[in-house]
């Protein structure tokens, strides 16, 4: 765009004009930040409900209730669950919340039959502190997930208080899926009893099938069996129930996206704004680099190129901290039980830093090709 | 047209009035390769205003003027006469509505923008009276701009800097930016740049207009040093006699006509007047 040894004339004029520098970069990162949280809020949201290739799980729910505050099904029901053709496993789930809405930091908690639980989703978990064995032996004792654990600052050996349950954690444990990382893990019967004492209710019960092509048909089959008792079932695809879960969410993703192109705009803006305010404060300089032998153009590119450092800076800055805060700061949103990580990978900064390079050079576009045309003879008359 | 004899034959004849298609050219007769600067019935006319507002403007008019390589020109007159306007035609900034602009045998009007930009870039270097250096740019950084236009590198880019601000005089400022200098310090720098890429003509537009005597003393005889030493054709606009008796000829102009010369010979020993009117 411009010849390598004129990259620092351009830097220069960008460093050099701090006060422009810093409020242009600024509000630049400030768009990127919020475009990059929209970014990852919809990357989370996709990834939560994106249907894997091997899916063969499915979720039953109490019918008509949606959040695992309400949702109460007889333990019992799980035996004739099994027997529902094509069934391979079940497992039982207590999900107690600290907060049923939509939050940045809700306790999840995950009753679940302890041995059962390793031998069948040991796989689905890895421990990265502390001991299975621990959590064997204690009643309290609670996995909780590494991103929760970093939130809260949890270590194995701490004590845990949230919804009014105390627990000793036992481990510390990661895995792919969101929920693994977000939640606490405990006994099935102690989260029964701990706060509603509804010994033989869960929440809900994990399915695995045989074939994942047959999942709507054996999630009928299960509903079927219940269709006719007090508590009636809704059996989904796992996806189909993060879906459900993430409806809501899915509508503030949609208007999110709004605002990621606005602040997209807000940057081509910002930028536009400082180059055009630059170019008019400016007129005389670039009178006289036309008159030391700079072709319009090369005037205009310079001009187009302090833009593009500008936003540059600023989306590095602000997708910096975006990155930033989402990894140390291990947000994940969650709703009704279900969760959903805030997380900005590579490939979305990479999308961000380019669409706000692209902004800030767009922006600088028509303010330098203007201020580069017109007579010289005329613009050195004002120099 | 307004026409002028050359500066000998107008020093022993007097004023001429309607001598016709004969060109300033004071010492062009004498030199062998023919004028350096060959301007023929340039007129230069700008439109004004728009509507029932609008009007033509001539600040020059079917100018005639030869100026020999390493002259030294100084160019007087009232304001509008079409000093700047002859300047800026000269220092291929403008182009004119008729006639032709011969600089070093490159005829400027017919250079597409580009060109005339690269042409400017290697032939032209100019001062402005209000110096026009890049405010946040140091002395040295706004003398290296021209040379940035030019595959060179690094060391031989630097060695030119160095050479140009020696030169100027003003190599111990060259980290200052401009509002940390003098007026006369950052006409100093601007004539460095003029002077850094090595062009074969200068233009100054009133370059001491700005100064106080000392300091205009002080760029004057910069200018006179580049003029004899290093041979550097200067054309200056002034409006003030004294800053144009440091150049070798004088011409006035008025209303986009020349109409008086005056050969100073050895800056300004001697008056010898060759007024033409139109």
């Amino acid at each position: 765009m411009i010849p390598l040894r004129m990259l620092p004339l351009a830097l220069r004029q960008v460093i050099r004009r701090p006060a422009r520098a810093v409020l242009t970069a600024g509000g630049t990162a400030a768009a990127m930040f919020l475009f990059a949280a929209v970014v990852a809020l919809d990357a989370g949201v996709r990834e939560s409900t994106r249907t894997a290739g091997a899916d063969t799980e499915l979720v039953v729910y109490r019918k008509d209730r949606f959040c695992p505050m309400t949702s109460r099904i007889p333990e019992w029901y799980e035996r004739s669950i099994r027997e529902v053709d094509g069934v391979v496993e079940t497992l039982p789930l207590a999900v107690l919340v600290n907060n049923c809405r939509a939050g940045l930091d809700v306790v999840t908690y995950r009753g679940v039959p302890k041995e059962r639980f390793l031998e069948e989703r040991g796989d689905e978990i890895t421990l990265a502190a502390g001991s299975f064995d621990d959590w064997l032996a204690r009643t309290d004792a609670a996995l909780v997930g590494e991103s929760l654990a970093k939130r809260r600052s949890l270590v194995p050996g701490d004590r845990f208080e949230a919804a009014g349950l105390v627990v000793q954690v036992a481990g510390i444990v990661s895995g792919d899926a969101p929920e693994v990382r977000n939640s606490v893990w405990a006994d099935l019967g102690f989260v029964q009893r701990s706060e509603r004492d509804e010994v033989g209710l869960v929440t809900q019960f994990l399915v695995r099938v045989d074939d994942g092509t047959r999942l709507e048909e054996i999630a009928a089959a299960i509903d079927d069996r219940f269709e006719a008792e007090a508590e009636p079932t809704t059996t989904f695809t796992r996806q189909a129930f993060l879906g459900r879960v993430a409806g809501d969410l899915l509508e503030l993703v949609s208007f999110a996206r709004w605002l990621g192109a606005a602040a997209l705009l807000g940057v081509l803006g910002l930028v536009g704004n400082a180059i055009a305010l630059s170019v008019r404060e400016r007129t005389a300089e670039q009178a006289v680099l036309q008159t030391l032998g700079y072709a319009p153009g090369l005037v205009a590119r310079l001009l187009v190129v302090e833009g593009g450092i500008l936003a540059g800076v600023g989306a590095l800055a602000g997708l910096g901290a975006a990155v930033l805060v989402g990894t140390f700061g291990h947000l994940a949103l969650s709703a009704e039980g279900a969760t959903i990580p805030i997380r900005l990978g590579p490939v979305e900064a990479a999308i961000g830093f380019a669409g706000a390079l692209a902004c800030g050079t767009l922006a600088g576009v028509v303010p330098a090709v203007r201020a580069s045309r017109g007579s010289l003879a005329a613009r050195l008359r004002t120099a | 047209m307004t026409t002028i004899p050359t500066t000998t034959d107008a020093a022993s004849e007097g004023p001429v009035r309607g001598a016709a298609h004969a060109p300033v050219a004071a010492a062009s007769s004498r030199d062998a390769e023919g004028p350096f600067i060959r301007c023929r019935g340039v007129t230069r006319t700008y439109v004004k205003g728009s509507g029932r507002a609008r009007s033509t403007v001539t600040p020059l008019e079917a100018l005639d003027l030869d100026v020999p390589r390493g002259d030294f020109i100084a160019l007087m007159g009232p304001s509008g006469s079409g000093k700047t306007t002859l300047l800026n035609l000269l220092a291929a900034i403008d182009r004119p509505t008729a006639g032709s602009v011969v600089v070093d045998g490159t005829d400027l009007a017919s250079l597409p923008g580009p060109r005339l930009a690269a042409w400017r870039a290697l032939h032209v270097g100019y001062v402005f009276q209000l110096y026009n250096l890049v405010p946040v740019l140091t002395a040295y950084e706004n003398v290296e701009l021209p040379l940035l236009l030019r595959r060179l590198s690094r060391r031989e880019r630097h060695a030119r800097v160095v050479h140009a601000l020696e030169v100027a005089g003003i190599a111990h400022r060259h980290d200052h930016l401009p509002r940390q200098l003098s007026g006369g310090q950052e006409q100093r720098v601007a004539i460095a740049r003029a002077i850094v890429g090595e062009p074969s003509i200068i233009v100054a537009d009133e370059p001491t207009g700005d100064l106080d005597r000392d300091s205009a003393e002080a760029i004057l005889a910069l200018l006179r040093r580049l003029n004899e030493e290093e041979r550097r054709t200067i054309v200056m606009v002034t409006h003030d006699p004294s800053a144009a008796a440091s150049a070798k000829r004088t011409l006035h102009l008025d209303k986009g006509r020349l109409v008086h010369e005056r050969a100073d010979g050895a800056f300004g020993d001697a008056d010898r007047a060759a007024e033409v009117t139109a």
